[in-house]
């Protein structure tokens, strides 16, 4: 029996379990695999629409679903979140005390938003990093909102959906325009960057459009931490700003699970090669998406072409295959920057960013992934996903440059390790 | 420099943009007053960022060395709240 324990129920743990199942139907069905999926919440949010919670008002549970309506009948769900990993003795323990052997462990526990981390933030600021119930609280406070400062600040980097702080904004100054009050409202942009947007070539395209909306810049604002009484907001470079309503994008860290097992990074995240995915130094180990220590976006599509890559190398190691693939570190992160305009920030490894125009067919594809994230949770839509990001990995052996993407190059979020 | 005062090494070297900036930030954020960051990058555009940065806080940069292969830029912390 090959035994598969996948930690963590987001969207690359819930997507690497289903694809498992898929890829070992008969071993599981002749009782030669199991894959176990363990995770901690029955609801499963698709977690991009909290900006839509928070900035359109759309209702708290409209991007939720129940895990296991999620999941291929072959997985078993183990609702009962992981509390320690020990991988010499290749086992997982649960919070209720179960101990789950495996032969090969697949790390998903994602990152965590975590306000606390800077003194004053949980108090004064908003967000909507932390679930849909905070993000309906921003779309409540601006109900009440009458005029005034409102300040989008980046509280600490990396975090999860690059281009979401900048969205925030965009979608800030629509909303105002459409109640007809953006004249009673500044909007302010504090980032630690040295630029609205971390990719130069992006930033080309958000800082024009942040000066025509009137939307303030302030770069090189590290936050240092938040009065929430005066409302006010410092920096460690010495700067302060007042402020009405505060949204900020709080600081990040890897899951406790991670943290208390003693198997990641200083911030929690877990060493993991970028391109097999494969925990540094740790046979049958691997780990996705915002759970590693890849400087690369923290967002749903690199989990999910991740995921790829991790269920081929799985598959291929249990028949002792060397046919392994290595993820070419493509991304791509949709940014709405209003007027019914999106541009995609994309790129791979080695394919640095390039200029663009917002257009309103990206706009409309952005939207569309709110439906069709749910079945590409049970891959059946990889062939159309093949199409639209070309080639996303490659073999292992061959150490070759991958192919450019088909479409929509653009830009990178910047950060990455260029491929010596 | 105190015997209190410390010297850091970060090494960003493969990180492109904004990677070592944000390195730079890391070390920055548990620093005192007098401590020195030494942040080793590949990425030229490191030169402008730290440059920008250093300007604008009223830190000091003490100096920039293009080395075999990557650039070893020093600064010493002298404007840091709390």
């Amino acid at each position: 029996m090959q035994r598969v324990v996948v930690v963590g129920s987001g969207d690359g743990g819930t997507f690497t379990a289903n694809l498992l199942a898929s890829q070992l139907h008969d071993e599981i069905r002749g009782g030669l695999a199991e894959v176990q999926l363990v995770g901690e919440h029955l609801e499963h949010p698709f977690q991009p629409g909290n900006l839509d919670v928070a900035f359109k008002g759309a209702s708290p549970d409209k991007y939720v679903k129940d895990e296991t309506e999620l999941l291929r009948k072959e997985v078993e769900f183990v609702q009962d979140p992981a509390v320690r990993i020990d991988l010499p003795s290749k086992t997982v323990t649960t919070k209720s005390g179960r101990v789950l052997g495996y032969n090969f462990l697949v790390i998903a526990t994602g990152a965590v938003a975590d306000p606390s981390k800077i003194p004053g933030l949980a108090e004064g600021a908003m967000n909507f990093h932390t679930g849909p119930q905070a993000s309906h609280e921003i779309w409540e406070a601006l109900q009440r909102f009458e005029g005034g400062t409102v300040v989008v600040a980046i509280a600490g980097t990396p975090h999860k959906c690059p281009p979401s702080p900048n969205e925030a904004a965009f979608m800030l100054d629509e909303f105002f325009r459409k109640r007809g009050m953006r004249e009673k409202v500044k909007i302010k942009f504090l980032t630690p960057y040295p630029r609205p947007y971390p990719a130069e070539k992006i930033s080309h395209v958000v800082e024009p459009m942040f000066t025509g909306k009137g939307i303030e810049v302030t770069t090189f604002f590290n936050v240092d931490s938040v009065d929430p009484v005066q409302r006010k907001i410092y920096s460690m470079e010495g700067e302060t700003f007042d402020y009405d309503m505060l949204i900020a994008i709080p600081p990040h860290h890897g899951a406790d699970v991670i943290i208390n097992s003693g198997i990641g990074d200083a911030d929690g995240y877990v060493p993991t090669d970028k391109g097999t995915m494969r925990v540094v130094g740790q046979e049958g180990v691997y780990c996705i998406g915002d759970a590693t220590n890849i400087p690369v976006s923290k967002s749903g599509v690199v989990a999910h072409l991740q995921s790829v890559v991790v269920a081929h190398n799985i598959a291929a190691e249990m028949e002792n295959s060397k046919d392994l693939l290595e993820y070419n570190g493509r991304i791509n992160c949709p940014m709405e920057v209003g007027s019914r305009r999106a541009i995609f920030v994309s790129a791979t490894y080695t394919s640095p960013p390039t200029d663009q125009t917002p257009s309103i067919v990206k706009y409309y594809m952005k939207r569309s992934f709110a439906i069709i994230y749910w079945r590409a949770l049970n891959g059946s839509l990889e062939r159309i996903f093949d199409v639209f990001f070309g080639k996303t990995r490659y073999p292992a052996t061959s150490q070759t440059e991958p192919e450019k993407p088909l479409m929509m190059t653009s830009a990178s979020e910047g950060g990455g390790k260029r491929d010596e | 420099m105190s015997a209190t005062e410390q010297h850091k090494v970060v090494d960003s070297r493969g990180s492109f943009c904004p990677g070592p900036i944000t390195d730079l930030f890391k070390a920055y954020r548990s620093s005192q007053l007098g401590d020195v960051i030494e942040l080793l990058a590949t990425d030229p555009a490191a030169k402008a960022d730290v440059t920008a940065w250093a300007q604008k806080s009223g830190n000091e940069l003490l100096d920039i060395v293009d080395e075999q292969g990557y650039i070893r830029i020093i600064v010493k912390i002298t404007k840091k709240r709390g």
